[in-house]
C-alpha cells in the first residue's frame, strides 16, 4: 500500500527486533508504537536538516549574490563565513519583541505559527529517497498543495495583524498572488500525474528513470513547458522575485512582515527558504526524475538509499541555485502584470499543457519523445 | 490506537472550532476558528478511510474557502463594522431576534429528531468488529467518475461554469456606483 | 511490509503540531527569558509612513482581490475534480479505454475555459480597473493606490 520510512526500515535486523519485541509486549498497539518511535525520530531528524538548509539558503543567497555582484559576502563568522545563519539566529532570538499597540493579538501570535506549520506539513510527503520518505501518502500531491496554501494564509494574516495599512495591502496581494498561482502549478502537476498514473511522489518518480532522457521534463514537449509553467509558478508561490512585491512593497517598508520582530521574523523568513526548498523538491521530483539514479544504482541497500538521496539533493540544490540566482537577474514585476501573467498567460498555457499531454499519451500510447526517435519498434517495450 | 488518537484530535479540533466561530466577537478570529474546524474535519475524513476527501478537503476548503472569507470580510469592512445591539453590548453571532431564535430552534428539533432516527437504527444493529483496511480511494473514485457518474462530472463543469459567471457578475462594480 | 492503516498519517500530525509548539514555545517562553522588554508608547506605534489612503477608495480598489479570490476557488474545484479522472488516466489508457477519458477531460475544461474567456472579455482580470470607475466618484483623481 503506502510505503512510508517505518516499512522500509521494518525489513532491516535491528528494528525487526524491536518491532517483535514491541509486538510481544503490547500486543496490536505494539506496531504503532514502532511506528511512532521512528516517526518521532524521523520527524526531528528531518526539521532539523531542513531547518539547517533553510538557515543556509540565506547564507547561500548572500554569498552568490556577491559572487554575481563582483564583492565578498559573509566571510567573518566561521570558516568562510558559513555559521552566519547561526549568528543571525541568534541575533534574532535576543531581539526586543515589540508588539505594536493596536494589533489583533491572537492573529499577530498565529500568523508565524500558521507559516510554519504550513510548511513543516509538506515535509512529510516529499521524497528524498524510496526508502526515507516520511510517507509516501496515495494522495501526496493533492495534500501537498492543499497544505502548503496555509502559508498563503499566514501571509495574508500577518499583514492583517499589524494593523497598518501599508502591511494590510501587502498581505492582501500576497495571499491573491499565491492563490492566484496555484492554479498553473496544480494544472501543471496534472499534466505530470496525467503522465504517471498516481497522485503519489512514490508513484509519479518510480514512472521516471535515472538517466535525463526518461525524466518527464524531455517526455514530451508539452512537458517541456510544463517545467518552466511550474517553475514559474512556485517561484510566485514563495514570494522570491521576480514576484516578492508583497515583501518589498515600496522597497522601504518590508510588506506584511513590517511590525514583526525578532524571532517571529525569523520564523516567516525560515518558512518562506524552506518552502522555496520544498518547491524546488516537488520540481526535481515531479519533472526531473527525483531520487532516480541512473544505471539503476538506486535500491533497498543503504548505499543505494545514500546514492537516492545525493540524487534528490544534487537536483534539488541546482534548482535552489537558480531560484536564488534569477532573484538577482530579473527586476521586480508590477502587481498587475503579475497578476495577467497568472491570469492570461499562465493559466491558458497549463491548460494547453494537459490538453496536449492528454493527447500525447492517448496517441502515442505513452512513450516518450525520446523512446519515439530512437527505439521506434521493438525496443521500445523496454522503457514505459 | 492512533486512529483513536487522531479522531479524537480531529473531533475536539471540529467542534471547539464550530463553538468559538459563534461565540467569538471578532469576525476575523472567526474565520480562524473555521480554519480549525476545516483541518478538524479533515482528519475526521481520514478516520472514515476517505483519504482524496481529506486532502480535497486541505486544497478547497483550508486553501480557497477560507481565505476568500478573509477577503470577504475585508472587503466588507471587517473588524470595523461591528454594530451594538439596543443594549449598548457589541453583537456577537448567539445574540440574535425572536425570527431567528424560531429558526434555529426548529432546525435544531429536525435534526435533532433525523439524528435520533439514524442512530437507534445504528445502535441496535452494532457489533464491534474489526478496522476497516483502509483501501485507497483515489483510483475507485476516478473510474466511477468516468463511468458510472460521467454525467455528474460533466455536469458539475457546467455548474461551476454557472458559478463562475454569476459571480463575475455580482463582483463587478457598477458604473453608477456612489461611495 | 507497507502500512494500510491509519498509522501513515503520525507524521502529518506530529511534524504539524512541532510547528505548533515549536513557533509557541519560542515565541512565548523564550521571550519572556532572553529578550529585553521595554514598552514604550512611542516604539509600539504601528510604523507610519505615508498617510491613510481615503476610507471609500479602499473599498473600490478591494474588489479586484475578491474577483480574483473568487474565479481562483472556481478552478481549484475544477482542479479537485479533475484529479480522480487524471490519476486514471494512464490505467484506462492501457486498457484501450484513453480515448474516452480524454474527451470527457477536454468536454470539461472546454466548459471552463469558455469561463475563463468570459471573464477575461469583460475584464474581471484586468488588475487595474478602466479608469471611468474612479473618476465617476467624487474623490478619486485617478491615481492608482498601488
Amino acid at each position: 500500500m503506502t510505503d512510508t520510512i517505518v516499512s522500509y526500515l521494518a525489513k532491516f535486523g535491528p528494528f525487526k527486533d524491536l518491532l517483535e519485541f514491541l509486538t510481544e509486549s503490547y500486543g496490536a498497539n505494539g506496531p504503532t508504537l514502532f511506528a511512532f518511535l521512528i516517526f518521532l525520530v524521523g520527524v526531528i531528524i528531518i526539521v532539523t536538516i531542513l531547518s539547517t538548509i533553510g538557515g543556509l539558503g540565506t547564507y547561500a543567497e548572500r554569498k552568490i549574490s556577491a559572487d554575481m555582484q563582483l564583492r565578498m559576502g559573509p566571510n567573518r563568522v566561521g570558516p568562510y563565513g558559513i555559521l552566519q545563519f547561526l549568528a543571525d539566529g541568534v541575533k534574532m532570538l535576543m531581539k526586543e519583541d515589540i508588539v505594536p499597540k493596536d494589533v489583533d493579538r491572537l492573529l499577530f501570535f498565529i500568523a508565524p505559527m500558521l507559516a510554519l506549520t504550513g510548511v513543516f506539513g509538506t515535509l512529510a510527503v516529499i521524497p528524498f529517497s524510496s526508502g526515507f520518505t516520511l510517507t509516501d501518502l496515495n494522495v501526496g500531491v493533492v495534500y501537498l498543495i492543499g497544505i502548503s496554501s496555509l502559508v498563503g494564509l499566514a501571509i495574508f494574516l500577518g499583514g492583517y495583524a499589524s494593523n497598518s495599512k501599508w502591511s494590510m495591502l501587502g498581505g492582501m496581494r500576497g495571499a491573491s498572488q499565491i492563490i492566484s498561482y496555484e492554479i498553473p502549478i496544480v494544472l501543471s502537476i496534472l499534466a505530470v500525474v496525467l503522465l504517471s498514473g498516481g497522485l503519489s511522489f512514490g508513484v509519479i518518480t518510480r514512472a521516471q528513470g535515472g538517466w535525463p532522457h526518461e525524466w518527464f521534463i524531455f517526455h514530451n514537449p508539452f512537458t517541456f513547458i510544463g517545467f518552466f509553467v511550474l517553475f514559474i509558478g512556485s517561484l510566485a508561490e514563495t514570494n522570491r522575485a521576480p514576484f516578492d512585491l508583497p515583501e518589498a512593497e515600496s522597497e522601504l517598508v518590508s510588506g506584511y512582515h513590517t511590525e514583526f520582530t525578532g524571532m517571529r521574523f525569523a520564523f516567516f523568513a525560515l518558512a518562506e527558504y524552506i518552502e522555496v526548498f520544498v518547491v524546488c523538491g516537488v520540481t526535481a521530483a515531479l519533472f526531473l526524475g527525483g531520487y532516480q539514479v541512473p544505471f539503476n544504482l538506486g535500491g533497498d541497500t543503504i548505499w543505494g538509499q545514500l546514492l537516492q538521496l545525493g540524487a534528490f539533493f544534487s537536483k534539488t540544490l541546482a534548482l535552489y541555485y537558480f531560484v536564488i540566482v534569477i532573484r538577482w537577474t530579473l527586476p521586480r514585476l508590477r502587481v498587475d502584470q503579475l497578476m495577467t501573467m497568472c491570469w492570461k498567460y499562465l493559466i491558458p498555457i497549463a491548460l494547453f499543457n494537459l490538453v496536449g499531454a492528454g493527447v500525447w499519451m492517448w496517441l502515442f500510447k505513452g512513450k516518450s519523445l525520446f523512446v519515439l526517435l530512437f527505439k521506434s519498434g521493438t525496443a521500445a517495450a523496454g522503457i514505459h | 490506537m492512533f486512529d483513536l488518537t487522531l479522531f479524537f484530535i480531529s473531533a475536539v479540533l471540529t467542534v471547539i472550532g464550530a463553538i468559538m466561530v459563534i461565540t467569538t466577537k471578532d469576525l476575523m478570529h472567526a474565520c480562524i476558528y473555521l480554519l480549525a474546524s476545516f483541518l478538524g474535519m479533515a482528519g475526521l475524513y481520514l478516520t472514515l478511510g476517505a483519504d482524496f476527501v481529506a486532502a480535497i478537503q486541505l486544497l478547497v476548503y483550508v486553501g480557497g474557502v477560507v481565505i476568500l472569507m478573509v477577503f470577504a470580510v475585508m472587503l466588507t469592512g471587517g473588524p470595523h463594522a461591528q454594530k451594538q445591539n439596543k443594549f449598548g453590548m457589541i453583537k456577537t453571532a448567539l445574540m440574535g431576534n425572536i425570527r431567528t431564535y424560531t429558526i434555529g430552534g426548529l432546525t435544531a428539533v429536525v435534526v435533532l429528531l433525523m439524528m435520533v432516527k439514524l442512530y437507534i437504527s445504528i445502535f441496535k444493529n452494532y457489533t464491534a468488529g474489526e478496522l476497516p483496511n483502509y483501501l485507497p480511494t483515489v483510483e475507485r473514485i476516478g473510474k466511477s467518475l468516468i463511468t458510472d457518474h460521467v454525467l455528474a462530472f460533466e455536469i458539475s463543469s457546467v455548474l461551476l461554469l454557472g458559478a463562475l459567471i454569476g459571480a463575475a457578475i455580482i463582483a463587478r462594480p457598477r458604473k453608477n456606483r456612489i461611495n | 511490509m507497507s502500512m494500510s492503516n491509519l498509522d501513515i498519517y503520525m507524521p502529518i500530525l506530529m511534524l504539524l503540531l512541532l510547528g505548533v509548539l515549536l513557533v509557541g514555545i519560542t515565541v512565548v517562553l523564550i521571550s519572556k527569558v532572553v529578550r529585553p522588554h521595554n514598552p514604550n508608547p512611542v516604539k509600539e506605534q504601528a510604523y507610519e509612513c505615508g498617510e491613510d489612503p481615503v476610507g471609500s477608495a479602499w473599498s473600490l480598489f478591494n474588489m479586484r482581490f475578491y474577483v480574483t479570490g473568487l474565479i481562483f476557488i472556481i478552478f481549484d474545484v475544477e482542479s479537485a475534480l479533475m484529479f480522480p479522472v487524471v490519476a486514471v488516466f494512464k490505467s484506462m489508457n492501457e486498457i484501450g479505454l484513453g480515448g474516452l477519458v480524454l474527451i470527457e477531460l477536454i468536454i470539461f475544461i472546454t466548459i471552463l475555459v469558455a469561463g475563463l474567456a468570459y471573464c477575461w472579455r469583460k475584464g474581471d482580470l484586468d488588475w487595474v480597473k478602466s479608469y471611468k470607475m474612479s473618476e465617476d466618484s467624487k474623490e478619486g483623481t485617478g491615481i492608482e493606490n498601488d
